[in-house]
Protein backbone atom coordinates (compact mmCIF):
# COMPACT_ATOMS: atom_id res chain seq x y z
CA UNK A 1 0.00 0.00 0.00
CA UNK A 2 1.62 3.23 -1.11
CA UNK A 3 -1.18 5.76 -0.44
CA UNK A 4 -0.20 8.67 1.77
CA UNK A 5 -2.27 10.57 4.28
CA UNK A 6 -2.07 14.30 4.99
CA UNK A 7 -1.03 13.48 8.55
CA UNK A 8 1.94 11.45 7.32
CA UNK A 9 3.04 14.32 5.09
CA UNK A 10 2.55 16.92 7.84
CA UNK A 11 4.62 14.84 10.26
CA UNK A 12 7.52 14.84 7.76
CA UNK A 13 7.19 18.53 7.02
CA UNK A 14 7.66 19.28 10.72
CA UNK A 15 11.01 17.47 10.62
CA UNK A 16 12.44 19.42 7.69
CA UNK A 17 15.58 21.45 8.32
CA UNK A 18 14.85 25.12 8.78
CA UNK A 19 15.41 27.60 5.98
CA UNK A 20 18.43 29.93 5.99
CA UNK A 21 17.48 32.75 8.38
CA UNK A 22 17.73 35.39 5.64
CA UNK A 23 15.14 33.46 3.64
CA UNK A 24 12.69 33.11 6.53
CA UNK A 25 13.06 36.81 7.35
CA UNK A 26 12.32 37.66 3.74
CA UNK A 27 9.25 35.43 3.83
CA UNK A 28 8.05 37.36 6.86
CA UNK A 29 8.62 40.64 5.01
CA UNK A 30 5.89 39.89 2.42
CA UNK A 31 2.88 41.96 3.39
CA UNK A 32 4.91 44.04 5.83
CA UNK A 33 5.19 47.59 4.56
CA UNK A 34 7.63 48.68 7.29
CA UNK A 35 10.29 46.20 6.26
CA UNK A 36 13.85 47.28 7.14
CA UNK A 37 15.57 46.80 3.79
CA UNK A 38 19.04 47.63 5.09
CA UNK A 39 18.82 45.18 7.94
CA UNK A 40 17.67 42.38 5.64
CA UNK A 41 20.40 43.20 3.09
CA UNK A 42 23.02 42.92 5.84
CA UNK A 43 21.57 39.59 6.87
CA UNK A 44 21.69 38.22 3.32
CA UNK A 45 25.25 39.50 2.98
CA UNK A 46 26.32 37.48 6.05
CA UNK A 47 25.34 34.26 4.25
CA UNK A 48 28.20 34.01 1.78
CA UNK A 49 26.88 31.07 -0.23
CA UNK A 50 23.53 32.75 -0.67
CA UNK A 51 25.14 36.09 -1.56
CA UNK A 52 27.34 34.52 -4.22
CA UNK A 53 24.40 32.80 -5.88
CA UNK A 54 22.21 35.91 -5.75
CA UNK A 55 24.97 38.01 -7.36
CA UNK A 56 25.44 35.42 -10.10
CA UNK A 57 21.78 35.70 -10.99
CA UNK A 58 21.85 39.51 -10.74
CA UNK A 59 24.77 39.66 -13.19
CA UNK A 60 23.36 37.13 -15.66
CA UNK A 61 21.40 37.96 -18.81
CA UNK A 62 18.28 37.42 -16.69
CA UNK A 63 18.46 41.13 -15.88
CA UNK A 64 20.66 42.28 -18.74
CA UNK A 65 22.41 44.95 -16.64
CA UNK A 66 24.91 47.23 -18.37
CA UNK A 67 27.37 47.00 -15.48
CA UNK A 68 28.04 44.42 -12.80
CA UNK A 69 26.74 44.57 -9.23
CA UNK A 70 29.22 43.40 -6.58
CA UNK A 71 27.26 43.49 -3.32
CA UNK A 72 23.76 42.77 -2.08
CA UNK A 73 23.33 46.48 -1.33
CA UNK A 74 24.17 47.40 -4.91
CA UNK A 75 21.78 44.74 -6.16
CA UNK A 76 18.99 46.24 -4.02
CA UNK A 77 19.75 49.74 -5.33
CA UNK A 78 19.95 48.68 -8.98
CA UNK A 79 17.26 46.00 -9.16
CA UNK A 80 15.02 46.96 -6.25
CA UNK A 81 14.24 45.17 -3.04
CA UNK A 82 11.40 43.10 -4.47
CA UNK A 83 13.59 41.65 -7.20
CA UNK A 84 16.35 40.74 -4.75
CA UNK A 85 13.81 39.27 -2.34
CA UNK A 86 12.42 37.01 -5.06
CA UNK A 87 15.89 35.94 -6.05
CA UNK A 88 16.91 35.07 -2.50
CA UNK A 89 13.69 33.11 -2.07
CA UNK A 90 14.35 31.24 -5.28
CA UNK A 91 17.98 30.30 -4.64
CA UNK A 92 17.53 29.88 -0.87
CA UNK A 93 15.09 26.98 -1.29
CA UNK A 94 17.54 24.98 -3.37
CA UNK A 95 19.56 22.50 -1.42
CA UNK A 96 17.04 21.93 1.39
CA UNK A 97 15.82 18.67 -0.15
CA UNK A 98 17.91 15.58 -0.89
CA UNK A 99 16.33 13.71 -3.76
CA UNK A 100 19.18 11.38 -4.73
CA UNK A 101 17.52 8.48 -2.86
CA UNK A 102 14.51 8.59 -5.14
CA UNK A 103 15.10 6.21 -8.06
CA UNK A 104 13.86 7.69 -11.31
CA UNK A 105 13.57 11.28 -10.07
CA UNK A 106 15.39 13.58 -12.50
CA UNK A 107 16.61 16.56 -10.44
CA UNK A 108 18.08 18.30 -13.47
CA UNK A 109 14.81 18.08 -15.41
CA UNK A 110 12.99 19.36 -12.31
CA UNK A 111 15.13 22.49 -12.12
CA UNK A 112 15.10 23.10 -15.87
CA UNK A 113 11.31 22.91 -15.89
CA UNK A 114 11.08 25.19 -12.82
CA UNK A 115 13.30 27.82 -14.48
CA UNK A 116 11.16 27.62 -17.64
CA UNK A 117 7.94 28.08 -15.67
CA UNK A 118 9.55 30.95 -13.73
CA UNK A 119 10.54 32.77 -16.91
CA UNK A 120 7.15 32.15 -18.57
CA UNK A 121 5.39 33.36 -15.40
CA UNK A 122 7.52 36.50 -15.41
CA UNK A 123 6.61 37.16 -19.06
CA UNK A 124 2.90 36.48 -18.43
CA UNK A 125 2.68 38.50 -15.19
CA UNK A 126 1.81 41.88 -16.78
CA UNK A 127 -1.22 40.29 -18.50
CA UNK A 128 -2.59 39.46 -15.05
CA UNK A 129 -1.48 42.64 -13.27
CA UNK A 130 1.00 40.59 -11.22
CA UNK A 131 4.47 41.55 -10.04
CA UNK A 132 6.91 39.87 -12.48
CA UNK A 133 9.52 39.06 -9.81
CA UNK A 134 7.00 37.40 -7.53
CA UNK A 135 5.62 35.53 -10.53
CA UNK A 136 9.13 34.26 -11.34
CA UNK A 137 9.54 32.95 -7.80
CA UNK A 138 6.10 31.31 -7.92
CA UNK A 139 6.96 29.63 -11.20
CA UNK A 140 10.35 28.46 -10.04
CA UNK A 141 8.90 26.92 -6.88
CA UNK A 142 5.55 25.69 -8.22
CA UNK A 143 6.46 21.98 -8.19
CA UNK A 144 8.21 22.07 -4.80
CA UNK A 145 5.75 19.40 -3.60
CA UNK A 146 7.61 16.97 -5.90
CA UNK A 147 10.80 17.62 -3.93
CA UNK A 148 8.98 16.97 -0.64
CA UNK A 149 7.68 13.66 -1.99
CA UNK A 150 10.91 12.55 -3.67
CA UNK A 151 13.02 13.34 -0.59
CA UNK A 152 10.68 12.15 2.17
CA UNK A 153 8.74 9.33 0.53
CA UNK A 154 11.30 8.21 -2.01
CA UNK A 155 10.13 4.58 -2.40
CA UNK A 156 6.51 5.62 -2.90
CA UNK A 157 7.52 8.36 -5.32
CA UNK A 158 9.63 5.93 -7.34
CA UNK A 159 6.48 3.81 -7.64
CA UNK A 160 4.64 6.92 -8.93
CA UNK A 161 7.33 7.49 -11.58
CA UNK A 162 7.21 3.82 -12.64
CA UNK A 163 3.43 4.02 -12.90
CA UNK A 164 3.65 7.16 -15.05
CA UNK A 165 6.07 5.47 -17.44
CA UNK A 166 4.04 2.28 -17.60
CA UNK A 167 0.69 4.01 -18.20
CA UNK A 168 2.01 6.93 -20.27
CA UNK A 169 0.05 9.45 -18.18
CA UNK A 170 0.62 12.88 -16.68
CA UNK A 171 2.56 12.96 -13.41
CA UNK A 172 -0.38 14.36 -11.41
CA UNK A 173 -2.56 11.47 -12.58
CA UNK A 174 0.06 8.93 -11.46
CA UNK A 175 0.41 10.70 -8.11
CA UNK A 176 -3.33 10.66 -7.46
CA UNK A 177 -3.65 7.00 -8.51
CA UNK A 178 -0.73 5.78 -6.40
CA UNK A 179 -0.53 8.20 -3.46
CA UNK A 180 -4.10 9.47 -3.29
CA UNK A 181 -2.74 13.03 -3.36
CA UNK A 182 -0.66 15.13 -5.75
CA UNK A 183 2.41 17.37 -5.62
CA UNK A 184 0.32 20.55 -5.72
CA UNK A 185 -1.50 19.59 -2.53
CA UNK A 186 1.75 18.57 -0.82
CA UNK A 187 3.45 21.76 -2.05
CA UNK A 188 0.58 23.78 -0.59
CA UNK A 189 1.12 22.08 2.77
CA UNK A 190 4.83 22.92 2.65
CA UNK A 191 4.08 26.53 1.65
CA UNK A 192 1.77 26.84 4.66
CA UNK A 193 4.33 25.21 7.01
CA UNK A 194 7.05 27.60 5.85
CA UNK A 195 4.67 30.58 5.97
CA UNK A 196 4.95 31.50 2.31
CA UNK A 197 2.95 34.63 1.43
CA UNK A 198 -0.61 33.88 0.30
CA UNK A 199 0.12 34.59 -3.37
CA UNK A 200 2.90 31.96 -3.47
CA UNK A 201 0.83 29.47 -1.43
CA UNK A 202 -1.93 29.73 -4.03
CA UNK A 203 0.49 29.45 -6.95
CA UNK A 204 1.96 26.25 -5.52
CA UNK A 205 -1.27 24.65 -4.27
CA UNK A 206 -3.60 25.51 -7.14
CA UNK A 207 -1.48 25.49 -10.29
CA UNK A 208 -3.24 22.33 -11.48
CA UNK A 209 -6.72 23.64 -10.57
CA UNK A 210 -6.67 27.35 -11.40
CA UNK A 211 -10.41 27.49 -12.18
CA UNK A 212 -11.13 27.08 -8.47
CA UNK A 213 -8.56 29.75 -7.55
CA UNK A 214 -9.44 33.45 -7.30
CA UNK A 215 -9.60 35.36 -10.59
CA UNK A 216 -6.53 37.44 -9.65
CA UNK A 217 -4.59 34.50 -8.15
CA UNK A 218 -0.99 33.89 -9.21
CA UNK A 219 -2.12 30.26 -9.74
CA UNK A 220 -3.64 31.34 -13.11
CA UNK A 221 -0.30 32.70 -14.32
CA UNK A 222 1.70 29.71 -13.10
CA UNK A 223 -0.74 27.22 -14.61
CA UNK A 224 -0.43 28.78 -18.06
CA UNK A 225 3.34 29.11 -17.65
CA UNK A 226 3.50 25.42 -16.73
CA UNK A 227 1.73 24.51 -19.97
CA UNK A 228 4.07 26.79 -21.97
CA UNK A 229 7.25 25.34 -20.43
CA UNK A 230 6.09 21.77 -21.15
CA UNK A 231 5.15 22.73 -24.71
CA UNK A 232 8.66 24.18 -25.22
CA UNK A 233 10.18 20.93 -23.81
CA UNK A 234 12.46 22.92 -21.52
CA UNK A 235 12.94 20.09 -18.99
CA UNK A 236 15.05 18.21 -21.52
CA UNK A 237 13.47 14.97 -20.25
CA UNK A 238 12.35 12.18 -22.56
CA UNK A 239 9.14 11.90 -20.48
CA UNK A 240 8.06 15.49 -21.21
CA UNK A 241 4.30 15.73 -21.90
CA UNK A 242 2.28 18.79 -22.85
CA UNK A 243 -0.72 19.39 -20.58
CA UNK A 244 -4.20 20.71 -21.32
CA UNK A 245 -4.60 24.45 -20.81
CA UNK A 246 -7.35 25.44 -18.38
CA UNK A 247 -9.95 27.56 -20.19
CA UNK A 248 -10.74 29.76 -17.18
CA UNK A 249 -7.10 30.66 -16.50
CA UNK A 250 -6.58 31.35 -20.22
CA UNK A 251 -9.57 33.72 -20.32
CA UNK A 252 -8.46 35.48 -17.13
CA UNK A 253 -5.15 36.34 -18.79
CA UNK A 254 -6.86 37.37 -22.03
CA UNK A 255 -4.53 35.16 -24.08
CA UNK A 256 -4.49 34.71 -27.85
CA UNK A 257 -2.07 33.25 -30.40
CA UNK A 258 0.03 36.42 -30.81
CA UNK A 259 0.47 36.90 -27.06
CA UNK A 260 1.41 33.22 -26.75
CA UNK A 261 4.15 33.53 -29.35
CA UNK A 262 5.57 36.62 -27.68
CA UNK A 263 5.70 34.90 -24.29
CA UNK A 264 7.19 31.72 -25.81
CA UNK A 265 9.98 33.81 -27.36
CA UNK A 266 10.68 35.73 -24.15
CA UNK A 267 10.72 32.50 -22.14
CA UNK A 268 13.20 30.78 -24.38
CA UNK A 269 15.39 33.85 -24.88
CA UNK A 270 17.20 33.81 -21.53
CA UNK A 271 16.39 30.23 -20.53
CA UNK A 272 19.81 28.57 -20.85
CA UNK A 273 21.61 31.43 -19.16
CA UNK A 274 19.18 31.57 -16.23
CA UNK A 275 19.31 27.80 -15.81
CA UNK A 276 23.12 27.84 -15.75
CA UNK A 277 23.27 30.45 -12.96
CA UNK A 278 20.58 28.77 -10.84
CA UNK A 279 21.78 25.19 -11.14
CA UNK A 280 24.67 25.34 -8.68
CA UNK B 1 12.90 35.46 -44.99
CA UNK B 2 14.73 37.48 -42.33
CA UNK B 3 17.05 35.54 -40.09
CA UNK B 4 19.01 36.58 -37.00
CA UNK B 5 22.47 35.02 -36.76
CA UNK B 6 25.85 35.50 -35.11
CA UNK B 7 28.29 36.05 -37.96
CA UNK B 8 32.07 36.31 -38.00
CA UNK B 9 33.01 39.93 -38.74
CA UNK B 10 34.45 38.94 -42.15
CA UNK B 11 31.06 37.51 -43.17
CA UNK B 12 29.09 40.64 -42.22
CA UNK B 13 28.07 42.78 -45.21
CA UNK B 14 27.29 46.50 -45.29
CA UNK B 15 23.52 47.01 -45.32
CA UNK B 16 22.75 44.24 -42.80
CA UNK B 17 21.03 45.31 -39.58
CA UNK B 18 22.72 44.90 -36.17
CA UNK B 19 20.33 42.72 -34.11
CA UNK B 20 22.05 42.95 -30.70
CA UNK B 21 24.08 45.87 -29.36
CA UNK B 22 27.85 45.36 -29.59
CA UNK B 23 29.52 46.08 -26.21
CA UNK B 24 33.15 46.52 -25.22
CA UNK B 25 34.72 44.70 -22.25
CA UNK B 26 33.51 47.44 -19.89
CA UNK B 27 29.92 47.01 -21.04
CA UNK B 28 29.87 50.27 -23.05
CA UNK B 29 27.81 50.26 -26.23
CA UNK B 30 29.98 50.38 -29.37
CA UNK B 31 27.09 49.88 -31.80
CA UNK B 32 23.43 50.01 -30.74
CA UNK B 33 20.90 47.35 -31.81
CA UNK B 34 19.05 48.36 -34.96
CA UNK B 35 21.98 50.20 -36.59
CA UNK B 36 22.73 49.51 -40.27
CA UNK B 37 26.15 47.99 -40.91
CA UNK B 38 28.54 50.31 -42.81
CA UNK B 39 32.08 49.82 -44.10
CA UNK B 40 33.45 52.28 -41.55
CA UNK B 41 31.65 50.42 -38.74
CA UNK B 42 33.28 47.13 -39.83
CA UNK B 43 36.72 48.77 -39.93
CA UNK B 44 36.22 50.24 -36.46
CA UNK B 45 35.01 46.90 -34.99
CA UNK B 46 37.94 45.04 -36.60
CA UNK B 47 40.33 47.57 -35.02
CA UNK B 48 38.80 46.76 -31.63
CA UNK B 49 39.25 43.04 -32.37
CA UNK B 50 35.54 42.24 -32.24
CA UNK B 51 35.35 38.73 -33.73
CA UNK B 52 31.61 38.38 -34.39
CA UNK B 53 28.35 40.31 -34.13
CA UNK B 54 24.66 39.42 -34.23
CA UNK B 55 22.92 40.64 -37.38
CA UNK B 56 19.60 40.31 -39.14
CA UNK B 57 19.86 39.34 -42.78
CA UNK B 58 17.82 38.00 -45.64
CA UNK B 59 18.16 34.32 -46.50
CA UNK B 60 16.70 32.50 -49.47
CA UNK B 61 13.99 30.10 -48.44
CA UNK B 62 13.58 26.67 -49.97
CA UNK B 63 9.83 25.78 -49.92
CA UNK B 64 10.49 22.02 -49.94
CA UNK B 65 12.87 22.29 -47.04
CA UNK B 66 10.41 24.40 -45.07
CA UNK B 67 7.61 21.92 -45.68
CA UNK B 68 9.83 19.05 -44.50
CA UNK B 69 10.67 21.06 -41.39
CA UNK B 70 6.97 21.69 -40.72
CA UNK B 71 6.16 17.98 -41.09
CA UNK B 72 8.90 16.98 -38.65
CA UNK B 73 7.81 19.60 -36.12
CA UNK B 74 4.15 18.61 -36.40
CA UNK B 75 5.03 14.97 -35.79
CA UNK B 76 7.03 15.91 -32.67
CA UNK B 77 4.29 18.21 -31.33
CA UNK B 78 1.58 15.59 -31.93
CA UNK B 79 3.64 13.20 -29.81
CA UNK B 80 4.21 15.85 -27.12
CA UNK B 81 0.53 16.90 -26.99
CA UNK B 82 -0.86 13.32 -27.07
CA UNK B 83 -2.40 13.66 -23.58
CA UNK B 84 -3.36 17.33 -23.78
CA UNK B 85 -6.81 16.93 -25.37
CA UNK B 86 -8.20 19.13 -28.13
CA UNK B 87 -9.58 22.15 -26.24
CA UNK B 88 -9.40 25.33 -28.35
CA UNK B 89 -6.98 27.03 -25.93
CA UNK B 90 -4.64 24.04 -26.00
CA UNK B 91 -4.81 24.00 -29.82
CA UNK B 92 -3.95 27.72 -29.91
CA UNK B 93 -0.90 26.98 -27.77
CA UNK B 94 0.03 24.10 -30.10
CA UNK B 95 -0.17 26.38 -33.15
CA UNK B 96 1.82 29.11 -31.37
CA UNK B 97 4.59 26.64 -30.48
CA UNK B 98 4.65 25.36 -34.08
CA UNK B 99 4.98 28.92 -35.45
CA UNK B 100 7.63 29.74 -32.81
CA UNK B 101 9.66 26.62 -33.64
CA UNK B 102 9.53 27.28 -37.39
CA UNK B 103 11.13 30.68 -36.73
CA UNK B 104 13.41 29.48 -33.90
CA UNK B 105 14.56 25.90 -34.53
CA UNK B 106 16.02 24.13 -31.49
Amino acid sequence: MTALSRDQVLARLKQLPSLPSAVSDLLASFGNEDVDVEQISRQIARDQGLTARVLRVANSSFYGLQSRVGTINEAVVVLGFRAVRSMVMAVGMNGVFRVDQCRGFDAQAYLRHGVGVGLASRALAPLAGQNPELAFTGGLLHDIGQLVLASNFSAQYSAVLDYRNKHDCLLVVAERDILGMDHAEVGGMLAATWHFPDSLCQAVAEHHSPASALADSLANVVHIADAFAHALELSGSSTELAMAVDRTAWARLGLDGDKCRKVLGETEHCFEDTYQVLKV
Amino acid sequence: MKKIAVLALEAVQPGMKVAEAVLDDGGRVLVPAGAEVSTSMLTSLARREVASITVEHEVEEDPAQREAQRMALTARLDELFRKAGDGPETRTLYEAVLAHRLENPK
